[in-house]
């Protein structure tokens, strides 16, 4: 019994959880403030394998994880400026642009991996160096909570304080007003003076980034290595885990927490050999449990009135 | 544009025109992209092009094998065409794929006292079933609690990935096989070929001469069809001309699940011989690409699952006969579904104007 106890509650479980929320939080609230001005970017999931892959190809070859980063977010920034020039410029629907660029992302990762180690067996390639681990000082030797909370990289750290400045942001700025109102009524907005394109450029730039990051964080800090379709739906689980959340940072952290304690479970069902459960069952918890959610608390959710309309400005 | 009062063509011939050809764009800019690609591979673009093309259709055994290829990703593609003109983004395909097959397995193995022409549609109908089954729940939290399908489908392909790959290596294991796969189906059980020393399996002629001719019928000459593009376009003003909205979404939802596990029983009975986890390399998420391609035109959807069965089978070639690295189909088929993109953006812009000039 207290073997299960164990393996429900550990500090072991509480850092595997924090951990593998940071790629959700970070993609998340990029994936928010789009969501926010009224655009629906399903490519998300798309912008993380990217992320994930060109973080791991440019770590590998340099050894240095800061250019593995940079490359990530170029090419994270560049992917979702493709997405901005034709969902937003030109009013091409958002649901099969994402949607395509989530194909075209499994495509071409797993192409140039193979292009890149034409001679991969099976063993795949592994960068020397990971993002490393930066304990803060005192808070770290805190016993329990110390290496559960206090023991993470600093992208960690970052994804956590992102989520309360994102609900400050969207409520208590006039910044995050205009972009509620740009997720509304677009029109409206027009006529008050707003640049919606501009702004929509802007965050869908910034989600770039974050999602870039985000994908970084399975290959390069959770892994030393690129597998193939390595985000395994992640990105979807983030923009489910927002409408379950109602387009609340708040909400959506608490979706994540969920979200990746589930996640956290299976891998330490898997690890401890738990021979009851086959493995795919475990595997299969994560999904099971969004599919779960999403039935139970995802009904008639209403999000900002203007989500996935094309718009365009009246000339 | 250039043909101003020259030529009288009708509003639905000027349109069909100008799909075909930001198809052909789509597909060309993909191909010079890949070409680009195939240069840094350190191969030479022109031989590998001509190995493209004789892999693909360059001789008759090349042509039915890319008819062989096409097959499954027609029958995705064509479920998944009409369930996308109602907008409804059933991208679980790959998941009901998988169902479909094992079904296929499974039953092979049970209905061998039936005589095949009875056992064989038999299998198939029930991987359709299958396939169909599993996308009961998202069609039905869509059409009555409208929960988002896109979401709930996705996560059902997860979970019939593991789902499948534990019944493989468990309960459905051949037990005397080296691999998580099911026992290997007699003779009688597979689909009869009919073109003889080719793969040219009966199974082929399913999407071309059941499926094709049906959608041609049912969206291009049916109420059918124009209620799926009336849901599509304006899900409310639909229901107010009196469209069942609910009966619409789980139809087409449930059509598009059934071709996917069909697409499988068709694999597994024409090809495979037994369920493997590999009997699809992405023939649910290729079929998405296809139905946009092909503009969810039925017509349409069965050119462009030929285009990339040959673009497939002859990357293959490529990668043999000229040192491109393995995978290229992937690459070129994620250019194609950006070119895709694009050419919608040039449909639009240029339909506007066609349609503009009639008015």
């Amino acid at each position: 019994m207290s073997e299960f106890i164990d393996l429900l509650i550990s500090v072991g479980i509480a850092s595997a959880m924090i951990r593998l929320m940071t790629p959700l939080l970070l993609a998340g609230v990029g994936e928010l403030f789009v969501q926010k001005s009224g655009v629906l970017n399903l490519g998300v999931e798309g912008i993380m394998l990217f992320g994930a892959f060109f973080a791991f190809i440019g770590t590998f070859f340099t050894g240095n994880v800061g250019y593995g980063l940079a490359l990530a977010i170029v090419v994270g920034v560049a992917i979702n400026l493709l997405f901005a020039f034709l969902t937003v410029s030109m009013a091409v629907d958002q649901v099969v642009t994402g949607l395509a660029i989530n194909i075209a992302a499994i495509g071409t990762t797993s192409y140039l991996y193979r292009a890149t180690f034409p001679y991969a067996t099976a063993i795949p390639a592994k960068t020397e160096t990971i993002i490393e681990v930066e304990p803060i000082p005192f808070l770290s030797s805190i016993p329990y909570i110390g290496p559960a909370l206090f023991s993470h990289t600093v992208f960690t750290y970052a994804a956590l304080l992102l989520v309360p400045v994102a609900a400050f942001m969207i409520s208590r700025t006039s910044w995050g007003l205009r972009v509620k109102a740009i997720g509304e009524d677009p029109h409206v907005a027009d006529l008050l003076g707003l640049n919606v394109v501009r702004t929509r450029y802007f965050i869908l730039i910034m989600e770039g980034v974050l999602a870039a990051l985000a994908g970084s964080m399975l290959s390069i800090s959770q892994y030393n290595m690129f597998l193939d379709n390595m985000t395994q739906g992640r990105g979807y689980i983030v923009v489910a885990l927002i409408i379950l959340g109602r387009w609340s940072p708040i909400n959506f952290l608490a979706g994540s927490l969920f979200f990746a304690y589930i996640d956290a479970l299976q891998l330490r069902i898997q690890a401890a050999g738990i021979t009851i459960i086959p493995y795919q069952f475990a595997l299969m918890l994560p999904y099971l449990a969004s599919f779960a959610a999403l039935a139970l608390v995802g009904r008639r959710v209403k999000g900002p009135a203007s989500l996935a309309k094309p718009y365009k400005k009246v000339k | 544009m250039h043909a101003k009062g020259k030529t009288r063509l009708s509003l639905r011939q000027k349109l069909l025109l100008l799909r075909l050809g930001t198809a052909f764009i789509a597909i060309v800019a993909a191909l010079l992209i890949a070409s680009i690609l195939i240069v840094s591979a350190g191969a030479n673009p022109l031989s590998a092009f001509y190995h493209m093309y004789v892999g693909s259709i360059g001789s008759f055994p090349a042509l039915v094998e890319t008819l062989v290829r096409a097959t499954p990703i027609m029958l995705v593609s064509q479920g998944l065409a009409v369930a996308f003109r109602a907008r409804l983004w059933n991208i679980g395909a790959e998941g009901q794929l998988l169902i479909g097959g094992t079904v296929a397995g499974a039953l092979g193995l049970y209905l061998h006292a039936l005589p095949q022409p009875l056992a064989v549609p038999l299998i198939l109908l029930a991987s359709g079933l299958g396939g169909a089954v599993w996308i009961v729940i998202p069609a039905l939290l869509r059409a009555y609690y409208e929960v988002n399908e896109i979401f709930t489908t996705l996560m059902s392909y997860y979970i019939a990935l593991y789902f499948v790959s534990f019944l493989l290596s468990g309960p459905l294991r051949d037990p005397v096989g080296l691999f998580p796969e099911t026992t290997t189906l007699p003779k009688e059980m597979m689909l009869p070929i009919i073109i003889k020393e080719t793969r040219f399996h009966a199974g082929i002629l399913i999407p071309l001469m059941i499926f094709g001719p049906l959608l041609y019928m049912v969206i291009g000459r049916s109420t059918v069809g124009v209620k799926l593009s009336m849901v599509g376009c304006n899900p409310t003003a639909a229901q107010y001309a009196g469209v069942d909205l609910k009966r619409v979404t789980v139809f087409s939802l449930l059509f598009s699940g059934f071709l996917a596990g069909l697409a499988g029983g068709v694999e597994v009975l024409g090809i495979q011989s037994k369920m493997r986890l590999d009997i699809s390399p992405g023939y649910g998420f290729t079929g998405i690409v296809v139905a946009l391609l092909g503009y969810m035109d039925p017509i349409g959807v069965m050119v462009a699952s030929m285009i990339m069965g040959g673009l497939i089978n002859g990357s293959t070639t490529m990668h043999r006969l000229d040192r491109v690295p393995v995978g290229m189909a992937f690459m070129i088929q994620a250019m194609v579904v950006i070119f895709v993109m694009v050419g919608y953006l040039l449909y639009d812009r240029f339909s506007r104007k066609v349609v503009g000039r009639v008015e």
